[in-house]
């Protein structure tokens, strides 16, 4: 900046791809000055710490209460007594963690449930897509009809079936066919009980007994009526309305038929939108406390973790161990469920982490907004 | 309702034998509508098979009483609206959890709409760490449902209570302080103009943050996936025109993502209605536990005069807020 230079640019260095000029130019206090002292400048910066705060202010209550059940679990008998504790351990003691894996046998209740999970979760995946593919790709006659009933399962609450769902499960038969090869069908007219009562082909006079399997979770699933089933079909199909037409129509052009297109053109594409539907069906089916409790009556434990780690009973050891020092105190009681709450969401978090791209990515491109 | 879809696959299929005029358009439409017809196939047949026969059921367990025989045959006695009189009157808690309930969806679905909307526009903006604030978010949505919400509220109440016992002060000073501080609050907004209204209904928002958090995870997503629909012209072209960020919210964001407010406020009823932790839905399942007798066929009456107030309540928010949505027309 020497006063010889005047209005002209002057080059300084040229080199082949860069060139270095020399020109008149406020300087840098000038500039700060205006960049910064502006009110424009403020206001931005005024909301960036206070977006900053909010975002963290209410991050803070998603996380504060996994941080609380991290902290509580970990605290050992004698804190539970001790009134001046009250968030942080200050004996530390792994003995909730211990207990869960030895007398409620983590390990082998983690299998169990990861297996019912996966297979819901891979079936209501599919059938959904299947549904909300045929919903959204395809004109014909009753497709509003069979929208409305997807509509309808989303809406009735679960709560007011819940009887019905049990005895249908607790007999299951389809169209009477199982009553009727075993020769219980009754129909009120003499002669024809009768004749019916005859058949001896099944030994099943009340249907399939299938509750205390998973059975009736894959029937539900694969029908595309399982918790929340619904959504995930009215997700999809707002997905594929999204897809071009043109796309299915070259593929038509090829002589591919239509389940080929959907298989090899369209599932490739929608990808991240079935990881989405795959991830909530998972994550639901590991955390649902209506129908598997309602589906096991014998033992709750067998197929779901949570309802198993939830089960108000202490295992044994621990039991005897704290309450001697506890007295059985409702904190205690609070921990225990704390460290199992803990341990049953651990892999569904691990899990979000891995997918929460993917997850965000599918509900951003589903063009729900179709 | 249910002979209506039952109908359904006869109707398609006399449809599609019935002679169309133009020939080659026709066999095209047919085998689009019977692939259709095959895609929907798992769900048409789960409703026609166990569906319908479960809604029956239910329906029927609410209008008879049933009583099983020794040799496992059921015997139905039809006793009209008996457990629905019973539901309405003699259980004590139902219609007061009922009008609760209501109560507080009253006050629930604007508060989860407005903040998933004003958490969706943030999280839309760039800035640094956003990837972390929307896993952060949108951990609700994965991990807070079923056994875990009941576990996952109480040990938010335990942490925060612990917080609150962490000072030196007494439970009263603390009353005292947070009363004035609200206090204070009320009187600076009334003095900028605000309706008393307004204030103490997001006083309250504030004061019950954790539970709307949590039930708001799938509304952000929904939101966001509208505001990334926007095309970046109109904003650009606004901001070249110089409309302030408020004015462009107000204009252009909010009618854009009117669809989807009308789509989550349905959501967000049926949710809100169905989850375990409602108290209707609470009450309802109580009554199917307990031990009276036909307390089974009452829960049941419960549940069909709880979908109906449901279903009334859904169709009329749908009604109203749909005269408010506005479409953008593609051409």
């Amino acid at each position: 900046m020497t006063e010889n230079k005047e209005f002209k640019p002057q080059i300084k260095r040229e080199t082949k791809n860069k060139i270095r000029v020399e020109f008149e130019r406020t300087d840098l206090k000038e500039r700060l000055k205006t960049k910064y002292l502006s009110a424009y400048f403020a206001k931005r910066v005024i909301w960036y710490i206070f977006r900053l705060l909010l975002l963290i202010g209410i991050a803070f209550v998603v996380i504060q209460p996994f941080i609380t059940m991290i902290t509580k679990s970990f605290m050992a008998p004698q804190d539970f007594r001790d009134t001046t504790v009250v968030n942080i351990p200050r004996n530390l003691s792994a003995g909730i963690y211990k207990a869960i894996f030895v007398d409620l046998h983590y390990i082998k209740v983690f299998f169990t449930t990861m297996g019912t999970s996966l297979a819901c979760a891979l079936l209501q995946t599919a059938s959904c897509c299947l549904v909300g593919y045929g919903l959204a790709k395809f004109k014909f006659r009753g497709a509003k009809a069979v929208f409305f009933c997807v509509v309808l399962t989303l809406i009735i609450p679960h709560g007011s079936l819940q009887a019905a769902i049990f005895q249908r499960f607790s007999r299951f038969d389809i169209l009477g066919i199982f009553k009727f090869l075993s020769g219980t069908t009754v129909t009120g007219i003499g002669w024809l009980d009768n004749i019916l009562s005859k058949i001896h082909v099944l030994n099943m006079p009340m249907g399939i007994q299938t509750t205390n399997s998973i059975a009736p979770l894959l029937i539900l699933s694969v029908t595309g009526l399982a918790f929340k089933n619904g959504l995930y079909i009215f997700m999809l199909r707002q997905f594929f309305r999204g897809v071009p037409d043109e796309l299915e129509e070259s593929a038509y052009l090829d002589g591919a038929g239509t389940f080929r297109t959907f298989v090899q053109v369209i599932l490739p594409i929608s990808i991240p939108m079935m990881v989405t539907v795959f991830l909530l069906a998972f994550c639901w089916q590991w955390t649902d406390d209506f129908y598997v409790p309602l589906f096991f009556v014998k033992d709750p434990q067998a197929s779901n973790l949570m309802n198993y780690l939830a089960s108000d009973l202490p295992p044994a050891s621990l039991a005897l161990d704290y309450t001697q020092t506890t007295g059985k105190s409702p904190e205690f009681m609070k921990a225990m469920e704390y460290g199992c709450g803990m341990m049953a969401c651990l892999p569904l978090i691990i899990l979000f982490l891995f997918c929460q791209k993917q997850l965000v990515q599918g509900i951003e491109r589903s063009g729900i907004v179709g | 309702m249910t002979e209506q879809v039952k109908l359904n696959p006869q109707t398609s299929a006399a449809a599609g034998k019935a002679p169309v005029k133009k020939k080659k358009i026709a066999s095209l439409d047919r085998r689009k509508a019977r692939a259709g017809w095959i895609f929907v196939l798992p769900f048409v047949i789960g409703f026609v098979l166990v569906y319908i026969p479960i809604i029956y059921e239910a329906l029927s367990y609410s209008f008879f009483n049933y009583s099983y025989l020794e040799n496992g045959a059921v015997v139905k006695e039809f006793v009209g609206f008996t457990h629905y009189s019973t539901a309405l009157f003699a259980e004590a808690d139902f219609v007061q959890t009922l009008l609760t309930g209501l109560g507080e969806m009253a006050f629930d679905i604007p508060a989860i709409l407005i903040f998933s909307l004003f958490i969706a526009v943030i999280l839309n903006q760039k800035m640094a760490g956003r990837a972390v604030f929307r896993a952060i978010f949108f951990l609700p949505v994965v991990v807070s449902t079923g056994m875990m919400e009941s576990i996952l509220s109480s040990s938010y109440s335990a942490g925060s209570e612990a917080m609150e016992l962490g000072g030196a002060e007494s439970a009263t000073e603390k009353l005292a302080s947070s009363l004035a501080l609200e206090q204070l609050l009320m009187s600076v907004f009334e003095s900028l103009g605000f309706g008393v209204g307004l204030v103490e209904y997001i006083v309250q928002m504030v004061a019950e943050i954790a539970s709307i958090v949590n039930r708001s995870g799938v509304q952000i997503l929904i939101f966001l996936a509208s505001l990334q629909s926007i095309s970046p012209a109109i904003y650009e072209s606004c901001q070249i025109d110089g409309a302030t960020s408020w004015e462009t919210f107000w204009k252009i964001t909010f009618p854009m993502v009117t669809p989807m407010i009308l789509v989550n406020g349905v959501y967000t009823i049926i949710d809100s209605f169905t989850t375990d932790s409602n108290s209707v839905m609470r009450v309802i399942g109580e009554t199917y536990g307990s031990s009276t007798k036909g307390a089974p066929h009452v829960s049941a009456a419960m549940g069909w005069m709880y979908f109906l107030v449901v279903m009334l309540i859904v169709g009329l928010i749908a009604a109203i807020m749909s005269a408010f949505v506005f479409y953008q027309r593609r051409d």
